[in-house]
């Protein structure tokens, strides 16, 4: 097995007593497009400024490519990294912007020049090339800073939420810009954000980050639809959390008795797998909310809940309905907005809920 | 829709057409008492700078062609003052040695600040940037006059410095009296500023664009003069044109402690209007210190604004 080109072992960072990241093990491999996704202040961002150098861990190892970088400092790594401020200068133009990498390694002029072109063109700003950068739009400034740390042609880019400042629709066409480069180039790309859809939408491979630990990293489906604990089920996705106490086990199949009924689910495969609780063992499992069938008749399926309608969520093709048992337990249920057509769900009334045992997923660290 | 008066449609005043701007007969009764309202505040600053900067100037330059006959002043309008002065060799040596020694403080105050301000703005803790600048503003407390007369205990013949090199064996060294005596007395005058200046300026330098250049492969040290430096741009040309400025028209430490000989134009000024009451001659040099001044300015502040053309 070849050796990954980012491995970081045990690391830790402390700011004064208060501690970023905490014993963190990542490996990435060459070619790999990873994200880091997080809340504010989860160590995230701290994750990427110390593989840029920008940050000293306070414990632990960090190597690219199989070199130690504890102690290299940021301006001798070739870790260039996207800004969410972007961090374009703006005394120079935007070709002297992409440049300036180009510069600080001494390459002649009329190179500098040439590739600076290459690469605004290639991102589809050649035209702004002369241009004070502080004239250009949001989504142009993006295209000249991406081609500034694409110039020198690193291994590694590191990107810092760089499209929280993009409008909706940029946000979109600069994804696919992002992920196509990344396949063309066949470069490592870290990519840190708070935005589900975006770390989704990219990424081979996501980490979730929380409190300065990993809470799980997988490929984008088996995060969305194995969480591995709580906080990665109510940070990914719409997800109904139930816990209860394990009333029978019967080979895979387990019953669960909550204050809201009895539940039939699958000791699992995924993330759960090989974790069978024992009778008595409290437990917590999760039935995504797109996984939920909504009806005004019962249905036949495993396992069905009564409830009422709360409110509902529209956000153009998906719906999202919040409703109540009558114990108060609040279940989310995600459909096409033009199935909502054939549900009369405006008449009051109860609704049910229908799911199968396989769908639920046994949280595998929830022993509570 | 009525039209903008005539003198407005074509004028356009720092890049702001002046045509876009709302005239106050256009204005609705609660933007017209915005206006009164906004004049009131300026009156003071625009009746003082009118008395006492616009009109003093005004009269300066008209005394200058003024003439003086058996030590009393004739109001004319003559231009022999002008011709006199310039066709002095004198004038013109304490023209170019003042454009000359103004130069070098700026030069050697700018430079030996600048250590110390990006010192203050990137290397210490906000608590430390603000003891030193408060520290820096305590001369300020005492005399100039005062603090320049220090330095004859210091720079004199026997004074503190050639004490300690007389120890070492070597000759008392001339430091009174001299150009460096100027320089020096110049830098008491406009070093504690200009490092405070400097320091304002740096301290508000974007940290993310020094961090970029770093992660960019720019050593810390040629980040200073790649990033830093044309992102302080503004405060740093600021802090030189204030430092030239005063150095410019000091009387104190060209006379004091340079033995104002040659004399600088501050000099020149006492001089003539000493010598036989020639109050026009001495406005004469004053107008061109004026003219200097402005120029100097004007050239500095479009140099310290001038952002990049954009093809």
């Amino acid at each position: 097995m070849s050796t990954p080109l980012v491995s970081m072992e045990n690391v830790d960072k402390n700011f004064g007593t208060f501690t970023a990241v905490r014993n963190l093990n990542l490996t990435i491999d060459k070619g790999e497009f990873v994200a880091i996704m997080g809340t504010s202040g989860c160590g995230k961002t701290t994750t990427l400024r110390m593989l840029a150098g920008l940050e000293q861990p306070s414990a632990g190892t960090i190597r690219i490519a199989g070199k130690l970088m504890n102690d290299v400092r940021p301006h001798e790594r070739d870790t260039p990294m996207v800004w969410q401020s972007l961090a374009l200068f703006p005394f120079l133009n935007a070709r002297e912007n992409v440049e300036f990498g180009l510069k600080m390694r001494n390459q002649p002029a009329d190179l500098r020049r040439k590739k600076a072109l290459d690469w605004l063109d290639r991102l589809g700003v050649a035209e702004f090339a002369e241009r004070n950068v502080e004239t250009l739009s949001g989504g142009q400034k993006q295209r000249v800073a991406l081609a500034r740390s694409l110039v020198t042609e690193p291994q590694l880019l590191l990107l810092d939420e760089p499209l929280s400042a993009l409008d909706a629709h940029l946000v979109i066409r600069m994804q696919s810009v992002l992920t196509k480069l990344q396949r063309e180039l066949g470069i490592t790309f870290v990519y840190v954000t708070h935005s589900q859809s975006e770390a989704f939408a990219m990424a081979d491979r996501v980490i979730i980050m929380s409190n300065g630990e990993i809470a799980q990293t997988g490929l984008p489906r088996d995060i969305y639809r194995e969480p591995a604990n709580r906080f990665v089920a109510e940070f990914v996705g719409r997800n109904n959390i139930i816990s209860g106490d394990v009333r029978k086990v019967t080979g895979k199949k387990i019953e669960i008795v909550s204050p809201t009924g009895t539940f039939k689910l699958n000791a699992g495969g995924g993330t759960s797998a090989g974790v069978v609780p024992a009778v008595g063992e409290s437990v917590a499992f999760v039935i995504a909310a797109d996984l939920v069938e909504i009806t005004r008749t019962r249905p036949k399926a495993d396992n069905v809940v009564e409830c009422s309608l709360i409110s509902e969520e529209f956000i153009g093709a998906m719906v999202t309905l919040f409703l109540e048992t009558e114990d108060g337990t609040e279940f989310k249920v995600q459909l096409q907005e033009r199935e909502l057509a054939t549900l009369d769900h405006n008449g009051g009334g109860s609704f049910y809920l229908g799911w199968q045992a396989a769908s639920a997923h046994l949280l595998p660290n929830e022993a509570v | 829709m009525r039209q903008p008066p005539r003198y407005l449609t074509f004028r356009v005043y720092q890049g702001v057409d002046l045509s876009q701007l709302n005239p106050v007969q256009n204005a609705s009764p609660t933007e017209r008492r915005m206006d009164i309202f906004a004049l009131t505040w300026r009156l003071p600053i625009i009746v003082w700078q009118i008395l006492f900067f616009v009109g003093p100037l005004l009269f300066m330059v008209a005394m200058s062609f003024f003439l003086v006959k058996n030590y009393v002043m004739q109001e004319t309008f003559v231009f022999d003052n002008w011709s006199k002065m310039f066709s002095r060799g004198y004038f013109r040596d304490s023209y170019f040695l003042t454009l000359f020694l103004a130069t070098l403080s700026t030069i050697v105050a700018s430079l030996v600040a600048f250590p110390a301000s990006f010192a203050l703005a990137f290397k210490v803790s906000e608590s430390t940037r603000r003891w030193a600048l408060f520290l820096l503003i305590i001369p300020f407390f005492t005399s100039y006059l005062v603090r320049i007369f220090a330095w004859y205990v210091i720079l004199a013949e026997s004074g503190a410095i050639n004490a300690v090199l007389s120890t070492i064996g070597l000759r008392p060294y001339t430091m009174l009296n001299t150009k460096f005596g100027t320089i020096v007395g110049y830098m008491t005058l406009t070093l504690p500023l200009v490092v405070v200046l400097q320091t304002f300026s740096l301290a508000n330098v974007d940290r993310n664009l020094v961090q970029a250049a770093h992660n960019l492969g720019c050593s810390p040290w040629r980040t200073v003069y790649t990033v830093i430096i044309p992102l302080a741009k503004t405060g740093l040309i600021v802090a030189a044109l204030f430092c030239f400025i005063l150095s410019f028209g000091d009387f104190v430490s060209p006379y004091y402690l340079g033995g104002s000989k040659p004399p600088t134009l501050p000099i020149l000024i006492i001089d003539t209007t000493k010598s036989g009451q020639q109050w026009p001659r001495a406005a004469v040099i004053a107008v061109v210190m004026m003219a200097t001044l402005i120029t100097i300015a004007f050239a500095a502040i479009t140099l310290a604004y001038r952002k990049r053309a954009s093809r």
